[in-house]
C-alpha cells in the first residue's frame, strides 16, 4: 500500500489554488456560493466550464486522447478539494459525466467526432430524457414512442424531470420502439441534435425550493434522424445501463463537496449562540453529530479514492449503487445539519437574493440564505438517478452469501 | 496510490487463511472457548511459524520488519475466524512497547515473544472506557528499574496467564504516560480472571506497590503504538463484518417463510443492502487509514474516524445479522452472535464510536 505525498503534488495544489483564486469572474464566484443543488446556476456555470476548457481542466476523468488531463488519483482529489474550497459552481453532469463518457465508450466514430468536442468546449448542453410521468423507478416501463419512418423516427409522448431542458440545446433520451418481449427489450437510445424540433415543447416545473430546475418535455409527431441512435434498435436498455454506471458511479468525487458543507456549518455554528450557553460549535451534541457526519463523509472519500485507484472495491457489481446511496444520503444529512444551525434564519424565502447578479442583500448570512434551499432541493438526491429503494434492491441482489 | 495487498501479503493471507479454515473453524473455536485453556498453544505456535509473532519487529530484534499493512492483511482473517489468541495485547501492544525501549530486559522479552515462548499482557484500561493514553490516571512512583505501581487495570487480556504485563501509567503526578514492565507473580500483584463476552481470557489486575521497570517511551511512541493497535483491531472487526454479511446473505437466500426465501422480501433485502454498504464503508476506511499510517501520515483525527466508523458500523452489521436470522440468531450455537459480541468488544475498547465521533467533531 502506498500513498504519495510528493513535493510535486504540493506544487500542483498551489497551481490549482492559484488558478481558482484568479480565473473565475465575480459572477462565477457568486454562482458558486449560491449553488443550492447538484445543478449550479446555468449561465455562470457554463461560463466557468468554458474557462476550464481553455485551461485544459474541464474533464479530468476523461481519457487523455479525448481531452482528459491524465492526472493521478492524488491530483484528481487535490483538484476536487481545491475546487470546493474555492466555492466554485460544480460543472453540470449530463454532458461531461453522462453522454460524453458513454459516447467515448460505445459511440460511433461519427458520433464521437460530432459531439465530444462541443461538450468539452461548453458549446453544447445535453438534457437527459429518461423518466416519464408513469415511469419513474420502473424506468423500463417507459412508453414515449418512436416509430421508424424512412431514415427517421417519429416520436410521440412525454418526458419529465428533465433537468435544465429549458437551457439545453441537445437531448439524449430513451424511447420505446417495440412492445414485444420483455419491456426492457423494446427500448432504443437516441441522441437529438436539437431540442427545438417542430412538435417539441418544454415546460419548466417549479420545485419545492422555488426554482424551475426540472422540466417536462412533450413530443408530438417529432421527426428525428435515425443516425442519432446509440447501439442497436431495441437495445437501448443496455446502453442506458452502461450510462448509469457513469451517472451513479460518478467520475468526480463528491466527498470534497460534502466536507465543504461541514466546514461552512462549523463556521456558522461558531457564530451562533447556543441556548445552553456558548456557541453551537461548543455544544456536545453538535460536536457529536458533525463528527459522525464528517467520519461518514471521510469514509465516502476513502471509498472514492480506492475506486479511482482501481482497487477491487470498485469492481464489485454493486459499486455504482453503493456510491449513489452513500453519497445521496450524506448530502441530505449535511443539509439537515446546516438547517439546524440556521434555525429560524433559514425560514425566510429569499429567491431574489439567491439569484446571481440580483444585488439583493440577504436577510441574514449567506449561509442562512442557502441552507434551507439546499435542504429542500436535496430531498431529490435519494429519488433521482434511480431511487435509493431501487439501489438497495440492486445492492441486495449482490449479497447472496459465499 | 496503491491500496492493494502486495503479492507477499496475499501469500501470507492465503497461508494463514488455509490454516484457520482447517484448524480454527467455528466448532474448534467454540471448543477452545469452552475449555479451561485461555487460548490455543498450538495455534500460537502456528502463528509463530507463519512469522506473525515476529512480523512487526525490526530485523535487528529478531523480527521481520513488517509494516502495518502486513498486519492488517492477516488480521482481517483473525476477525473472520474469531481468533481469541492475545495477538493484539502481546505482539502489537506489549511487544511494541518493549521493542521501542532500549532496556536490555525489554529486548529479551521481545525475543521470547517472537519465538512464541512468552506471552506478555498489556494493561491500559482503567474502567468506564479509557479511550486514549491522555485519560490514563494510574501513576507510577519512582522511575527506572525501581518504579512502583499501585492501582487497578481492567480488561487486561491474558492478564492472569501472561508471563509479564506491560502497564501504561503516568510517570509521577501529572507526568506523561509511559510503559512499565511487571513480571508475573510479582509481590502485590493480584489478578481476578474472567472470560469476556467475545471468548477471551482477561483479568482485572490490581497493583499494590508492585515493583516495575520503566520502559522509556516518548508520548509520540505511546500514541503510535495505540494507533497501530486500533488499526489492527479494526481489521479484525472488518473481517468479522465481512463474515456476517456473507453468512447472513446465504441464510436469507435459504431460509423460507410464507413459501419463499426471506431475501425476496424488500424489508429484508434492504437490510442486507445496508449491511453490505456498512461493511464496504468500514473496509474502505480501514484500507485507506492503513495506507496513511504506512506512509507515516495518519493523524489522530484519521484514527478517530477509523475507530468510530468501525465501531458504529460493526455494531449495526451485527444487530442486522441477528435480526435477519430471527430466533436462531439469538442462540449461542450459531456463529452470528459470537461475531456480534466480538464487534461489540471492538467498539467498546479504546473508546467507543460516540467518544471518537465527538473527538472528530471537536476539530
Amino acid at each position: 500500500m502506498k500513498i504519495e505525498f510528493a513535493p510535486e503534488l504540493e506544487a500542483f495544489r498551489a497551481e490549482v489554488a492559484e488558478f481558482f483564486a484568479t480565473a473565475p469572474t465575480p459572477a462565477i464566484r457568486e454562482a458558486g456560493r449560491k449553488t443550492t443543488s447538484v445543478f449550479a446556476p446555468f449561465k455562470e456555470c457554463m461560463e466557468w466550464h468554458r474557462i476550464l476548457y481553455e485551461k485544459g481542466w474541464v474533464a479530468p476523468h476523461w481519457p487523455v486522447e479525448y481531452g482528459g488531463t491524465g492526472w493521478s488519483v492524488e491530483q484528481r482529489f487535490i483538484f476536487a478539494e481545491e475546487y470546493r474550497k474555492a466555492d466554485l459552481p460544480p460543472l453540470l453532469p449530463q454532458s461531461l459525466g453522462m453522454v460524453g463518457p458513454l459516447l467515448i465508450d460505445i459511440g460511433t466514430e461519427e458520433q464521437k467526432a460530432k459531439y465530444l468536442e462541443p461538450i468539452l468546449k461548453g458549446e453544447d448542453f445535453w438534457a437527459q430524457g429518461y423518466s416519464e410521468p408513469n415511469s419513474g423507478s420502473d424506468l423500463a416501463s417507459l412508453s414515449c414512442r418512436a416509430e421508424p419512418d424512412g431514415d427517421d423516427y417519429i416520436i410521440n409522448g412525454s418526458k419529465i424531470w428533465t433537468t435544465y431542458a429549458h437551457h439545453a440545446n441537445r437531448m439524449f433520451m430513451l424511447v420505446r420502439t417495440s412492445n414485444e418481449g420483455k419491456k426492457q427489450q423494446g427500448i432504443t437510445f437516441l441522441l437529438l441534435d436539437r431540442i427545438d424540433y417542430p412538435g417539441m415543447e418544454i415546460r419548466p416545473i417549479v420545485g419545492l425550493d422555488g426554482f424551475p430546475e426540472q422540466c417536462e418535455v412533450f413530443f408530438e409527431d417529432v421527426r428525428v434522424p435515425q443516425s442519432g441512435r446509440v447501439g442497436e434498435e431495441n437495445d437501448g436498455w443496455s446502453v442506458a445501463k452502461h450510462l448509469l454506471k457513469h451517472e451513479r458511479g460518478g467520475g468526480n468525487a463528491a466527498s470534497p463537496t460534502l466536507m465543504r458543507y461541514c466546514e461552512r456549518a462549523r463556521a456558522a455554528a461558531a457564530k451562533t449562540p447556543s441556548p445552553f450557553g456558548g456557541t453551537v460549535a461548543d455544544d456536545a451534541v453538535f460536536q457529536r453529530e458533525i463528527g459522525e457526519l464528517e467520519a461518514d463523509i471521510a469514509s465516502l472519500g476513502h471509498f472514492e479514492k480506492l475506486a479511482i485507484s482501481g482497487h477491487e472495491i470498485a469492481r464489485d457489481p454493486a459499486f455504482p449503487s453503493m456510491n449513489k446511496t452513500i453519497n445521496s444520503e450524506l448530502v441530505q444529512r449535511a443539509s439537515v445539519l446546516m438547517t439546524q444551525v440556521s434555525g429560524v434564519d433559514g425560514l425566510a424565502r429569499q429567491l431574489e437574493a439567491l439569484r446571481v447578479g440580483s444585488n439583493v442583500e440577504p436577510l441574514g448570512s449567506e449561509f442562512d440564505l442557502v441552507s434551507m434551499p439546499l435542504y429542500l432541493n436535496s430531498r431529490a438526491t435519494t429519488i433521482y438517478a434511480g431511487s435509493n429503494e431501487v439501489q438497495r434492491d440492486l445492492i441486495a441482489r449482490t449479497v447472496s452469501g459465499s | 496510490m496503491d491500496f492493494s495487498f502486495t503479492d507477499e501479503q496475499q501469500m501470507l493471507r492465503d497461508g494463514v487463511g488455509k490454516f484457520l479454515e482447517k484448524s480454527y473453524d467455528f466448532d474448534a473455536r467454540q471448543k477452545l472457548v469452552n475449555s479451561d485453556a485461555p487460548w490455543s498453544a498450538d495455534a500460537w505456535q502456528q502463528f509463530a511459524e507463519f512469522g506473525l509473532l515476529a512480523l512487526p519487529f525490526s530485523e535487528e530484534q529478531g523480527g521481520l520488519g513488517g509494516s502495518i499493512s502486513d498486519c492488517v492483511a492477516f488480521a482481517e482473517l483473525f476477525g473472520r475466524h474469531l481468533v481469541i489468541e492475545p495477538y493484539l495485547g502481546s505482539v502489537m501492544l506489549a511487544g511494541s512497547a518493549l521493542a521501542q525501549s532500549g532496556h536490555a530486559a525489554a529486548q529479551e522479552w521481545v525475543e521470547r515473544i517472537v519465538s512464541g515462548e512468552a506471552v506478555v499482557a498489556f494493561a491500559f484500561e482503567e474502567g468506564h472506557g479509557t479511550a486514549s493514553p491522555e485519560l490514563v490516571a494510574m501513576t507510577a512512583q519512582g522511575s527506572g528499574n525501581s518504579a512502583r505501581l499501585t492501582g487497578e487495570k481492567r480488561l487486561v487480556h491474558g492478564g492472569a496467564d501472561a508471563d509479564a504485563i506491560v502497564v501504561l501509567a503516568r510517570k509521577g503526578e501529572g507526568g506523561p504516560p509511559a510503559f512499565f514492565l511487571v513480571e508475573a507473580g510479582a509481590d502485590g500483584l493480584d489478578a481476578r480472571a474472567y472470560t469476556t463476552i467475545d471468548g477471551r481470557s482477561a483479568a482485572n489486575v490490581s497493583f499494590n506497590d508492585v515493583a516495575a521497570t520503566e520502559l522509556e517511551a516518548s508520548e509520540e511512541a505511546v500514541e503510535k503504538i495505540i494507533a497501530d493497535a486500533i488499526i489492527v483491531q479494526s481489521a479484525e472487526a472488518v473481517g468479522a463484518m465481512g463474515a456476517l454479511v456473507a453468512i447472513t446473505g446465504e441464510y436469507a437466500h435459504t431460509r423460507k417463510q410464507f413459501g419463499v426465501p426471506i431475501a425476496t422480501f424488500q424489508a429484508v433485502a434492504h437490510r442486507l443492502a445496508d449491511m453490505k454498504i456498512a461493511y464496504t464503508k468500514a473496509r474502505a476506511t480501514l484500507i485507506y487509514t492503513t495506507a496513511l499510517a504506512e506512509s507515516g501520515a495518519a493523524t489522530p483525527r484519521d484514527i478517530a474516524i477509523l475507530k468510530g466508523q468501525v465501531g458504529k458500523l460493526g455494531r449495526a452489521v451485527g444487530e442486522a445479522a441477528i435480526q435477519t436470522h430471527g430466533g436462531v440468531g439469538m442462540t449461542d450455537e450459531l456463529s452470528v452472535s459470537h461475531y456480534h459480541k466480538r464487534l461489540l468488544a471492538c467498539d467498546t475498547t479504546f473508546g467507543d464510536h460516540a467518544y471518537h465521533f465527538r473527538k472528530v467533531g471537536m476539530g
